[in-house]
């Protein structure tokens, strides 16, 4: 097996105003390059910090990260990470914000507009390239998001709950885009979400996550034939197999 | 819109009612207490000297402010974003803003002498703090997931200085330059009823002692009308340079 992403026994101990927050113990779980990874579970349990731990961006207190061999020590050069919050410079236009991650990286400016353009088309965002994200809707606010993090070809894509405040529409639209990516480039990619049935739609494998100290409760192999069919007996079975884990309706909060 | 800004001059018209009413009245010999109209007339039969002293306080005013702005935004940006230098400054910027400038003119005086040197030192030294202080608190009010996005993208420092604090810090900076202004402002008057042989405040104390209490007067109109002028300047710049700030915060009713 080839192990991209590697957690073993990790934890995570916010030191708190008043006292240490415990939001993840032993963590181990591994996942091969390529792999669709969703994390699945109620609000607190972990998920955002296990994700930024991924990114590079929180040390574990406990245990240790190994990303394509080696184990993190900062920020990761394989990772583009969509945040939760979006993390939009609000000085920046759509296009400055887009063209972000390459900037650092130095891609020349002309290259830079070029993929920029490529990205913000799909993300249907073409026309908006010189507002100011306070200008934009929420769920515009997130498509820049993920524009950014796609521009670089990351290796891993971490997205936090990236489509939470889109209509179905565009959600579908997006989930159809993300997979395309995920299939052209074997992007390995750990998705957050919410929904259960997303998660069914896109994972290939789904964590399910228990709070207080967030922990993995299930492992699920999702096993089911792409493009995957929300009617089919296999997904609803799936689908309530899910929800008893989780102990919640089809959206969990 | 246009006759609400006019609300803004009632209570200076009041004013000067009062004052042509306390004429009339002889509350004061016109020797001590000249007409308006009299004080108007300083304008037209004296305005070189008017307009030779303001000139001279306003380059002075110029140049030291422009010099702690060079010397405070930069000091604030690194003071802000390392935590070291920030332990090692903060009891001296406490100690030292506490200090008025002009209760170090008979030092500044003992070091430079009479002229431009001490005048424009202590400007300075009023223009410092304030843009130190707010150019720090700009820094520190950055979004954490703001700086995440750079570390997770790997920029450079020089990048995340360029593009990301500096920017993020402008109007706590401008908000500093303002306060700066102000006090570079009522600093130069007062140095230079000490320090100088020019300069508004010069002027209105050599009037003084040639009893020219209308020179007086037209003096201090000047000073309030420049400080206005520049208020409203530097105000003007902050909206054009943070013009991605506006709709972000709250606009009074
Ligand atoms: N910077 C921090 N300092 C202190 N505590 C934190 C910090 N970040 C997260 N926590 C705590 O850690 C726990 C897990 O938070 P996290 O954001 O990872 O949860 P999550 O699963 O992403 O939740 P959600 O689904 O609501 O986004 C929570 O109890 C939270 O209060
Ligand atoms: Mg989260």
């Amino acid at each position: 097996m080839n192990r991209f992403i590697e957690c073993i026994g990790v934890g995570k101990i916010y030191p708190g105003k008043d006292q240490p927050v415990e939001a993840l113990r032993g963590i181990d779980f591994a996942c091969e390059a390529g792999e669709f990874v969703c994390l699945l579970g109620r609000s607190g349990c972990g998920k955002s910090t296990l994700l930024q731990m991924v990114a590079g961006l929180e040390t574990p207190t406990a245990g240790q990260i190994v990303v394509a061999g080696k184990e993190l020590q900062g920020p990761s050069p394989y990772a583009a990470i969509v945040f939760q919050d979006h993390g939009l410079f609000p000085w920046m236009t759509v296009q400055k914000n887009v063209e972000f991650n390459m900037k650092a990286r130095g891609t020349p400016a002309a290259e830079r507009r070029r993929i920029a353009a490529h990205f913000i088309a799909m993300t249907s965002l073409t026309g908006f390239e010189g507002r100011y994200p306070h200008e934009l809707s929420g769920g515009m606010r997130q498509r820049v998001g993920i524009a950014r993090a796609l521009t670089t070809g990351p290796k891993a894509l971490l997205m936090d709950e990236p489509f939470g405040a889109l209509d179905a529409q565009t959600r579908g639209k997006l989930q159809d885009e993300v997979l395309q990516i995920w299939q052209a480039g074997r992007t390995t990619v750990l998705f957050v979400t919410h929904s259960i049935d997303e998660a069914l739609l896109l994972a290939d494998r789904i964590l399910v996550f228990s709070p207080r100290p967030g922990r993995i409760a299930a492992d699920i192999r999702v096993d089911l034939p792409r493009p995957r069919v929300p009617q089919s007996a296999g997904f609803t079975a799936l689908a309530r197999e899910l929800r008893e884990l989780v102990g919640a309706d089809r959206e969990i909060d | 819109m246009q006759w609400r800004r006019a609300l803004g001059l009632l209570p200076l018209a009041l004013l000067l009612l009062a004052w042509h009413i306390a004429v009339e009245l002889k509350v004061y010999p016109p020797v001590l207490l000249p007409p308006p109209a009299k004080v108007a007339m300083v304008f037209i039969d004296d305005w070189q000297t008017v307009l030779d002293n303001a000139a001279a306080s306003i380059a002075r005013v110029l140049t030291g402010i422009t010099l702690a702005f060079l010397f405070a935004v930069p000091l604030g940006l690194m003071i802000g974003r390392y935590r070291l230098l920030d332990t090692m400054t903060d009891w001296s910027i406490q100690i030292f803003r506490s200090i008025p400038p002009i209760s170090l003119i008979p030092l500044a005086l003992l070091f430079l002498g009479i002229g431009d040197k001490p005048a424009i030192a202590l400007i300075f030294l009023a223009g410092t703090w304030p843009l130190l202080i707010n150019t720090i608190f700009g820094v520190r009010g950055i979004e954490r997931t703001l700086i995440k996005v750079a570390r997770a993208a790997r920029a450079s420092e020089l990048l995340v200085m360029k593009d990301i604090i500096l920017p993020a810090s402008l109007p706590a900076i401008f908000t500093g330059l303002r306060l700066a202004v102000g006090g570079g402002w009522l600093t130069v008057v007062t140095a230079e009823m000490i320090a100088v042989k020019s300069g508004l405040g010069y002027m209105i104390l050599n009037a003084q002692l040639t009893f020219r209490s209308d020179l007086i007067i037209a003096g201090i109109v000047v000073i309030g009308a420049i400080g206005l002028l520049a208020d409203q300047l530097v105000r003007r710049v902050r909206a054009s340079v943070c013009r991605w700030q506006e709709g972000l915060t709250a606009s009074p009713e």
